[in-house]
């Protein structure tokens, strides 16, 4: 039995008795035990998980009806709620929430009977990118624990890459899930705004975030997309998606199919390692059929400062419930005026964290939104006819999803600009609402780099046939742990 | 020259549940914070689904006061910090990026004069702040979310008023036009509040906030206007500034510190996508709203020929107008009429006697029936309503066990008339010599015989007793 | 350019008790000084635009209990209430 398995893999072995669905679990969660101590991916663990799995044994051996996941285990990044444990988005400000409810997404999987494993850990309140937020301690990357595994979905990234379980799902809203997944050598999807149900996930900018799939393989992706993917009626702003089945027809490959370079995101700025690794992908998309042209996109270096101007204005009205005074932690309110009371509650966010939420009570004010929140707007609105305009010459765009590799703890750290800036090639798919995928592609000094493609709205089966056609061009080694 | 403006906010107690999720909309029977559930208590994951009929309900409240609709409305947010805001964000209304609340450049006729409606608007209620405790050292505050997410609908004038009796006229005709449109209980505590705004002689226009009821706001205009006079006078300017009403010491207060420092940062509440408000469907919301009470009172008035005072009593309010719709005949509708905003009136003036009342369109029917075919008298149709009322019993039996029968035998009347002759016998002589005052005997007849008498046919036999 | 007066005012309007003032006000004049960006480009024939949905889309006005023990789970006081600290 070997824990590096993909979720497809796992089931057939299930399925034709080479394990136990509690052997499995029980030799994951002893996987956990054994690594993340260094690793830090996890926040929380399931401890029901060996029971959960256990009932899922004893359904089979009778002969019942078994969910179609078969008990694999997945872990969940903590902004999103379940039942009964602690969802802290790892901020000190929820270190004692204890969710009352259970997000869609999470229900749709216990439904099938998938075993959660636990919650895992992102820069607080998913603000970052590098997991260095998180008011808990950093999440190491697997592959050199002295690097970062991206952010802000690094825990889930992680515990994917370390094989401490089948998959995750992460929350992306300007590169969380693709990021840390290119970072960790995962594979990471963005589905289409309106594809997955937000209802459960704590919200950081609601307008562009989306929870996505985070797998070790393209198809496991699209496994995971056909249970939580679809229209939810606790969450308005949900499209029906025709109960598509994203696995059908995955290995059809991408001959003829037009390919669009983005220029601005393949040329300055990247590193020598990833450049070179984008040369070769955009070979081996036209040794698959591709037909490759590049296309500029001249919105794309205006994307950045939207984006964080739009996002930090969302958090902070979006963070504004947190004032201590129906949930969060211990601090009794007597003696304390209102103000002062949830100004102290709200010290507890952390730097990063209360940076934004200033930045975002600036920027849409009232002397200031025609400069900066207006404009951000505006900005998404052109973006979205430019990036229209593209996919009616292609079917897909890429570029590398980071412009360089995992780098050391605390080296970007101190620069503001510096930090945002690795963002430039993610959040477009944000702003325009379009699904973008992150495959692992290569490992060139012991560290990942990962390739991005861009679909159109809805798109998400043919995006994922261009995902695995690109990963059947890549051999890459074994995580070092 | 005096300029009022309202601020009005009138909560959809007639709808099933709230406005973003499916608690109940009319929060008044629940203890403290148990119609809630995550949406409306703003728990962090939690999104909001907008209630479809609260959509309709504001789209017909703007048809009604003949306001323009669009094509696609939009919510927003407003942010700030309170407790009785679960998400320290309001989601509301706005005219940003276009007309998108559900209505706006309406109107409502005072005595002739138009008073601009601005704007209609669809907006959540906050939850309510209980104070507890005497003094101001030690008073604490409880937070009840019961009413958090109650649909609201706004309704903001332009400062068309010239006085808070205009105001107060206003007021009860919105009043009486929302429950006729059947989409709120004006009734019910606390389900329509406004805010005002006074300037006066085109100076500095003051916002006053905090008013609790009409008759507070009232009060509050009054006092606000003589302050701005008093200080007119004194050549101080009037600053443009928030002011709460005190309802302790009846006094409009700055609250310069908490309002002017205030930057809601508004835009759009993306957890709600923009809603497309066909052509089509509001073709049928303005098809499907009730008769409004001017066309009634018209109808009343021309097709039945009911007196215009009580044409306006019966159309203005509900509860009548729909006793008499349900009752009448062509033949017997101004009988009916006159019966309710006569006799009736007094016995089902307040809400509570409306709730206990056993009253039905059927008893007034049989009612004016039983007159116009002379087994009761109108006097005694006024004992027979009270009883109605009480214990609901229908007329026929009333008839018979409270020996209610019109009088209408003749002898049995001229009985009573020799009898009252008997004991009248100088009224008798001052009724010869003038006949006008023949009434005094009938009345007496009617006294003897506990109104059952038939009016009628004892006058008739007095004067030929008279010779 | 943003003064560190008008940086300190937008913490207090978010509540935000600015203690490490000079670190916090240093980055975020820096994030500000990189939206400026958004001068350079033209965006006069620019709309907003949104999601749309039919009226007809919308959740039906339906009561549907909750759970009682809701407000059991999150911090209540006496009776159930919510306790907030004192107004001024």
């Amino acid at each position: 039995m070997n824990l590096k398995t993909s979720i497809l893999d796992y089931i057939d072995d299930v399925k034709s008795g080479s394990y136990t669905v509690e052997e499995f679990i029980s030799a994951t969660i002893q996987r956990i035990k054994n690594i993340d101590g260094d690793i830090h991916a996890y926040l929380s663990l399931n401890d029901s998980a060996i029971a959960d799995a256990r009932i899922i044994d004893k359904k089979i051996a009778a002969g019942e009806q078994v969910g179609t996941c078969y008990g694999f285990p997945i872990s969940i990044k903590d902004n999103i709620c379940i039942t009964g444990t602690k969802t802290t988005c790892a901020s000190k400000i929820l270190e004692n929430f204890v969710a009352p409810y259970t997000a869609t997404v999470v229900n749709r999987l216990q439904n099938e009977d998938a075993v959660i494993t636990g919650k895992t850990n992102l820069d607080e309140f998913a603000m970052g990118l590098t997991t260095e937020f998180s008011a808990y301690g950093p999440t190491k990357n697997p592959w050199n624990l002295k690097y970062v595994p991206g952010g802000s979905s690094g825990g889930s990234a992680a515990s994917v890459a370390a094989d401490e379980c089948l998959a995750s799902l992460g929350s992306d809203t300007g590169g969380s899930v693709r990021n840390p997944a290119s970072f960790c050598s995962v594979v990471g999807l963005k589905p289409t705004y309106g594809l997955i149900s937000r209802y459960g996930l704590i919200s950081y900018a609601n307008s562009i975030e989306q929870i996505g799939p985070m797998t070790k393989t393209v198809k496991d992706c699209g496994f995971l997309l056909n249970i939580i993917a679809g229209q939810d009626s606790n969450d308005d702003t949900t499209i029906d998606n025709k109960q598509s089945d994203y696995l059908k027809n995955i290995e059809d490959g991408i001959d003829e199919k037009r390919v669009g370079i983005i220029k601005e995101m393949t040329t300055d700025g990247l590193s020598p390692e990833v450049s070179a690794a984008t040369k070769d992908a955009i070979q081996d998309f036209e040794k698959l059929g591709a037909n490759c042209e590049e296309i500029s996109l001249p919105t794309i270096p205006y994307t950045v400062a939207a984006y964080y101007t739009i996002t930090s204005t969302e958090a902070g009205s979006n963070l504004a419930r947190y004032d201590n005074i129906r949930y969060g932690y211990d601090l009794d309110s007597e003696g304390y005026e209102y103000n002062s009371y949830i100004s102290k509650a709200r010290a507890q966010f952390g730097p990063e964290v209360t940076r934004r939420i200033i930045l975002g009570g600036f920027v849409p004010s009232a002397g200031h939104a025609g400069k900066y929140f207006l404009k951000a707007l505006k900005v998404k609105s052109k973006l979205i006819s430019e990036v229209n305009n593209a996919f009616e010459k292609f079917d897909f765009l890429i570029s590398p999803t980071a412009p360089v590799q995992p780098f050391q703890f605390g080296e970007k750290i101190d620069d503001p600009v510096t930090l945002m800036l690795l963002d430039y090639n993610t959040v477009t798919a944000n702003l325009t609402g379009k699904p973008a995928i992150s495959v692992p592609y290569r490992i060139v000094g012991g560290l990942p780099i990962g390739m991005q493609i861009m679909g159109n709205n809805m798109n998400e089966r043919s995006l994922l046939q261009a995902a695995y056609a690109l990963e059947t061009k890549t051999e890459l080694p074994e995580v070092p742990l | 020259m005096t300029k009022i403006g309202l601020e009005i906010h009138c909560q959809l107690t007639k709808l099933e549940s709230k406005l973003f999720c499916s608690c109940k909309a009319n929060y008044r029977e629940f203890e403290p914070n148990h119609n809630i559930c995550p949406v409306c208590m703003g728990l962090p994951g939690s999104l909001p689904r907008l209630n479809q009929k609260a959509v309709e309900s504001a789209t017909s409240i703007s048809m009604a006061l003949s306001c323009k609709t669009p094509e696609k409305i939009a919510f927003f947010r407003k942010n700030y910090f309170y407790p009785d805001l679960p998400k320290n964000f309001q989601i509301t209304q706005l005219n940003v990026y276009g007309d998108m609340s559900v209505g706006g450049e309406g109107y409502i006729d005072v005595e002739g004069k138009k008073i601009k409606i601005r704007r209609v608007q669809l907006e959540e209620d906050p939850g309510r702040l209980i104070y507890e405790g005497e003094s101001e050292r030690t008073k604490i505050t409880l937070v009840d979310y019961n009413r958090a997410g109650t649909p609201l609908v706004e309704i903001v004038t332009d400062p068309d008023f010239e006085n808070p009796r205009q105001v107060r006229i206003f007021l009860n005709i919105l009043s009486d036009l929302l429950e006729n449109l059947g989409v709120t209980e004006p009734g019910l505590e606390g389900a329509m509040r406004a805010d005002g705004n006074v300037s006066i002689e085109g100076g500095n226009k003051v916002e006053i906030k905090n008013i609790g009821s009409f008759h507070d706001l009232e009060k509050a205009l009054h006092f606000e206007i003589t302050r701005q006079q008093s200080l007119s006078e004194r050549d101080i300017e009037i600053s443009q500034e928030t002011r709460h009403w005190d309802d302790r010491r009846k006094i409009t207060v700055s609250s310069r510190s908490k309002e002017e420092d205030q930057d809601y940062r508004y835009f759009l509440e993306n957890d709600i996508p923009w809603v497309r408000i066909s052509q089509e469907t509001r073709d049928s919301l303005k098809k499907d709203l009730p008769e409004s009470i001017s066309s009634k009172k018209e109808r009343f008035v021309e097709k039945f020929d009911i007196a215009s005072q009580v044409a306006d009593i019966l159309a203005s309010d509900k509860y009548y107008s729909d006793l008499f719709e349900n009752a009448h005949s062509d033949s017997d509708a101004k009988d009916i009429a006159n019966l309710i905003t006569t006799d009736l009136m007094g016995l089902v003036d307040t809400k509570e006697k409306r709730e206990e009342s056993k009253l039905t369109s059927q008893h007034l029917s049989d009612l004016i029936t039983a007159i116009n075919d002379k087994t009761l008298t109108r006097t005694s149709s006024k004992t027979a309503l009270q009883e109605i009322v009480k214990s609901g019993k229908s007329v026929k039996e009333l008839l018979t066990e409270m020996d209610l029968s019109q009088v209408s035998d003749s002898s049995e009347i001229e009985g009573i008339i020799i009898q009252v002759f008997e004991e009248e016998k100088q009224a008798v002589l001052d009724t010869k010599k003038n006949p006008e005052t023949v009434n005094y005997l009938v009345g007496k007849v009617m006294q003897k015989t506990k109104g059952k008498a038939d009016p009628t046919k004892t006058l008739e036999l007095i004067k030929s007793k008279l010779g | 350019m943003v003064s560190e007066e008008e940086i300190i005012k937008v913490a207090k309007l978010m509540k935000i008790d600015l203690v490490d003032h000079v670190e916090h006000v240093n980055r975020i004049k820096k994030m500000l000084e990189y939206f400026d960006i958004l001068d350079q480009i033209d965006l006069s024939s620019e709309d907003i635009t949104s999601q749309e949905k039919m009226l007809s889309e919308l959740r039906k006005d339906e009561f549907i209990p909750n759970n009682k023990k809701l407000i059991k789970s999150l911090k209540n006081f006496r009776e159930h209430y919510v306790r907030a600290p004192k107004m001024n």
